[in-house]
Formats: structure tokens, sequence, C-alpha cells
């Protein structure tokens, strides 16, 4: 502490002097400054947890995940097989809420990613909507390319991570 | 103009792959500097000249020659021999001393003279305390860097990025600073959920980002020094890419509120939000230009991801679309002199840093491998630092408008998104 006290007042001293001097006869350059000074703190991010909806009506979507081209946001027919069920299982046990988690594989931007996330949750959740589901009972939000669910650098598993997983 | 020539050079060279900060390629003609032991604690001397060194070389514009390279290695002024150096092709000498008054105390004077005029140049000093040595050292770079090309050396500044560690089958993220040279790291920000988009505020004293911590995107400010932060807006859906206005008032950000993704402005000082896009496909990666008067930003609105431009100063200016070779350029930022833009470009499957410069017609392809992105340009304008991705490991690699590439050190686990501070010196 003493320590950054002291490089302080040298800071101060040394802007107060801080002079640029051009001699006329060599135009020679003198200069004198003292090193900036900053203090780093470290936060530790508070992480909450989501609320934890029934383990029995959850369990019916747990596999629920449609799958996406590049840099596309539309459902296939795979997919329309896949949300049927999820839809007919909503408007079984009215209490099950979800949520739509959008994802993009690592290619392209992080933000592009995040909004094209976005696009294919949304595109789920339009489904549901039409299919007639409260949207108060769906959830949107996307992870873009931060959550794959395959690690590896090439289609297959690229595939495996541009989709919407419902929760 | 020297530059510009060298940039074509760059093309061409492909990236090595040593795993330490390592210098692939430097300038055809660098300014040749003989570096004579510091007088002093030779212990301080050694670390400060490996700093100095690195720095320096790491810009591609210079050749260092020390002791052992010399013909000579004069104690004091009247002991150089220009004609010695001038025959080594030597163009700066630099002579110094390390003064150690007490513990806490410690100045550095270097003198800089010129082969050339047979003279010295410039006499510096700089204090500092033994335990900020490095940030010493990076100001001595600069000083030499400033007084040999004219230009403000960014060896001071500072680079933010994103880290991603897999530990028991669990990602730790951090948002991490670090001196330029990729040493110093110290954690601005531990979570288990994601954090992306680190952006520095203007005088380089905050730093916005998004982190998923509450299981969402949101937008954060958080002060380097004491770690206080706020949530910049409060609301029910996703918000993220934030990007400081230059004169620090404002921060453009994504809101996902309409349904889609759209770019708006927010006031820091009365919490006004301005809408600034209107358009059903995606608008994001906002970023100011460096006069403040425009806004660069992807969007999806032609079909594939393109770079488009808002004046602001004109109302209602209708998006400007700046990008239109290949089906992919995004996150672009201006150059600080406003001459031209640097992005992420498509090319076949490749992802790669390209530039434009406003007054050409065609893209100037900076780098060639797979998976290139977040490129970020030092205040100076002359580095261009960017991720790469390498055997699925996430890197930080840079290059120089003179035509130097080099590598950071390589830390634990993936290392993304670099952002580069403002002048800190």
């Amino acid at each position: 502490m003493l320590n950054i006290k002291k490089i302080k007042n040298i800071k101060t001293y040394s802007i107060f002097f801080m002079v640029i001097l051009i001699t006329s006869c060599s135009s020679m350059k003198v200069t004198e400054e003292a090193v900036y000074d900053s203090d780093i703190s470290t936060v530790e991010a508070s992480i909450i947890e989501e609320k934890e909806m029934n383990l029995q009506t959850k369990a019916v979507f747990t596999n629920a995940t449609v799958y996406f081209e590049f840099d596309k946001f539309n459902l296939n027919s795979k997919s329309l097989q896949t949300l049927k069920s999820a839809v007919s299982a909503m408007k079984n046990n009215k209490s099950i809420r979800i949520t739509i988690a959008g994802h993009a594989d690592e290619r392209g931007t992080r933000e592009y990613n995040l909004a094209l996330g976005q696009r294919r949750a949304d595109a789920v959740k339009d489904y549901f909507v039409l299919n007639g589901i409260n949207k108060n009972r769906i959830n949107v939000k996307s992870y873009g390319e931060e959550r794959p669910a395959a690690y590896g650098a090439d289609e297959n598993s690229y595939s495996k991570n541009r989709r919407a997983e419902i929760n | 103009m020297k530059n510009f020539l060298l940039l074509f050079f760059i093309i061409s060279q492909s990236i090595h792959s040593e795993l330490v900060l390592e210098i692939t390629k430097g300038s055809d003609d660098p300014y040749s500097i003989a570096l004579i032991n510091f007088k002093g604690s030779k212990n301080i001397n050694n670390q400060i000249s490996s700093v100095v060194i690195n720095n320096l070389k790491r810009t591609g514009e210079f050749r260092i020659l020390e002791d052992k390279q010399l013909l000579s290695s004069p104690v004091n002024q009247e002991d150089i021999n220009f004609d010695e150096f001038r025959l080594l092709n030597v163009d700066f000498i630099v002579m110094g001393s390390t003064n150690q008054e007490d513990r806490n105390d410690l100045s550095v004077t270097y003198e800089i003279y010129s082969v050339n005029k047979r003279s010295k140049i410039r006499t510096s000093t700089v204090y500092g305390i033994p335990n900020r040595l490095r940030q010493l050292s990076h100001y001595i770079s600069d000083g030499i860097y400033e007084e040999v090309t004219g230009m403000k050396g960014v060896a001071s500044t500072r680079l933010l990025y994103v880290t991603e560690q897999i530990v028991d089958g669990n990602s730790i993220f951090k948002l991490v600073v670090a001196d330029a040279d990729g040493e110093n790291e110290q954690v601005l920000l531990r979570s288990r959920e994601p954090i992306i988009s680190p952006s520095w505020s203007p005088n380089s004293k905050e730093v916005a980002y998004v982190s998923f911590e509450t299981g969402m995107a949101k937008v954060y400010i958080q002060n380097i020094a004491t770690g206080t932060r706020e949530l910049v807006i409060e609301n029910s859906s996703q918000i993220s890419s934030p990007s400081w206005s230059p004169n620090g008032k404002f921060l453009s950000l994504t809101l996902y509120q309409d349904g889609n993704a759209e770019i708006y402005i927010l006031n820091l000082k009365n919490r006004n939000l301005t809408r600034l896009t209107n358009h059903y496909s995606i608008d994001t990666e906002s970023v100011w230009s460096p006069n403040g008067s425009k806004i660069m930003f992807t969007s999806g609105r032609s079909g594939s991801p393109q770079l488009y431009e808002i004046n602001l100063r004109k109302s209602n200016s209708k998006p400007k679309r700046l990008t239109f070779e290949g089906n992919y350029n995004a996150k672009g930022s201006y150059l600080p002199n406003g001459d031209g833009i640097v992005f992420v470009h498509r090319k076949e499957d490749n992802f790669q840093i390209s530039l434009k410069y406003f007054n050409e017609n065609f893209i100037r392809p900076l780098t060639n491998s797979r998976l290139d992105e977040s490129p970020s340009i030092s205040p100076n304008g002359n580095v261009i630092i960017y991720a790469i991705s390498e055997d699925g490991t996430g890197l930080l690699a840079g290059l120089t408008l003179s035509g130097a590439r080099f590598r950071l050190p390589v830390k634990i686990g993936q290392v993304r998104e670099p952002s580069w501070s403002g002048f800190l010196r």
C-alpha cells in the first residue's frame, strides 16, 4: 500500500514537471515521466441458478433438440416431428413451462452467432405459439457459440452444435 | 508509404506454430538499434533489456544489436566511436543507467544517439517502483519507438481478453487484463457462465462486457481498479455487443427486446435509449468511427452477414453497405485514422482477418488460417491482434502493418476475443 502511495506522489510530481525541452542548439529532447499506476480488482460472478421445474415433467423434454443449417434458422421436417410431440406434451400438462436455448457452431463471429442462436430459439418458439401454446409459458435465450455440444472442428461436430434445446 | 507497400508481403506469409512469443516475419528494412548494457544493477538491467528487446522486435520494425554483437561497448558519451557503429549499419545507439535509491524507488535514465547525426537526440528518465519493472521497461520501449519512428508506441498499453478453462468437466470463464506482450495477467471477472465481447472505455479505466451469469446475455460495465460494476439495462431480454462512443458518453448495444437483434444507443448519463436500426434480420456488432460520427455494424439484411454504416450526423440516414465480396463479412472495426476497416471475412470455408481501405474497391486478406476472428487494432493503428484456433485451442496472434507476425505466450485453456486499450502513457 505504501508503495502505491509513493508512486502516486511521484506521478503527481512528474506530471507537474513533465517537460519536453527542445534545446535550440542541438534539438535534443529531454523527458521525465512516472509509470502509470493502476490497481486491479477481481470480481466473482454470483451464479443465479435457474429455478428447477418439476423433474417428472421436465424429463419429457430432456432430449428435445432440433438442428439447423449453417447461418440458417428455419425448421426442417425432422425438427417439426420432434416439436410435434413436445407441443402435445405441453397441451396435456398445462403446468409445463419451457426454456428454449439457441446455439450456433464456432464458425463466424461470436455476436452474430449469439443473434443467430436467438433466431433459432425464436423459430422454435413461433412453432409452439402457432400450435396454440401460450407464449408466456416459453422462455427464450441464446448461447451463441459459447456452449457447444460437441468440441470437434469438423462438420460432424458443427452440425450437432447448430441447435435449439428445449428444456 | 513504407507500411503501405509492405502490406502486400503479409498476404503470402503463413503462420508457423512455435509455442512462445515469436516473431516470424519482420520488416525488410528495419531500424538498427545498438542497445548498450545499462549501468547499475545487473539483475534489474537484464530484466529491463529482455522486455525492451522483445517489445521492439515484436513491432517488426527493429533489428537490435547487443553488446556482444558490437565492436565496442561505450560507457559514456565520450567513448562512442560513431564510425564503428556506422560500419555495423547501426542507426541509433541506446545507453542508460538504473538508479535505485532505496527499496521503493527506482528510476531509469536512457539516452538515444543518432549515428547519422553523430549526437545525442534524447535523454529520458522514467520513475517507477521495483515491482513495476515491466511497466517501466514498456515505457522505455515506447520512448525509443517514438523517438526512432516518430509514432507513439503501444508497449505500455494493455489487452483485455477472455479465457475458458475446463476444470473437473466444468468451464471456468475469466475476463483478463494483461500487458500488450501478454504478460502480467490479472483477472477482472471469474464466472462459471460464458463471458463475451469485452471492450474498453475510451479512458481505459472501465470495461464493458457480456456475461451470462444470470443465465442470459447481459451487458455490464466494470471499473478496473475498484471492481465496482453495474448491469447497464435491466429488462427481461438479452442484451449484448457493447461499444463505447469515443467521448465515453454513450454505449451502443444490441437489444433483443423487439424480438430480434437491433442496435440501440444508450446515453450513460441520463440512461435514455435511442433505437438505431429497424430491420427484421440480425443487426449487431456495432462500433463507433474514430470521430464518433458513424456507427458500423453487421447485418443479415442482404441475406448474409455484411458490414453497414450509419451516419449519426444525418437524421434518418439509411445504412450504407460497406462490404460486397463473399457471403460473410462481420465484426468490423475502424482503423484509428478512419482510412479503412478491419473485419472477419469468409473465404471458401475459412474465416480470415481482412482489411479494406475506403479509397479502394477490393479487400486485402491479412491472415490465411482456418478460423481467425475478433480483430482488435492497437491505438497507434500499427498492430492488429486477433484470435486463432489451432487444433481446437484458442490462441492470440498479432500482425503489424510493417509485415511482422507474432504469437502471444500460450496460456492454459482457450484464449479469445482480444481488445486493445487506448494509450495509457
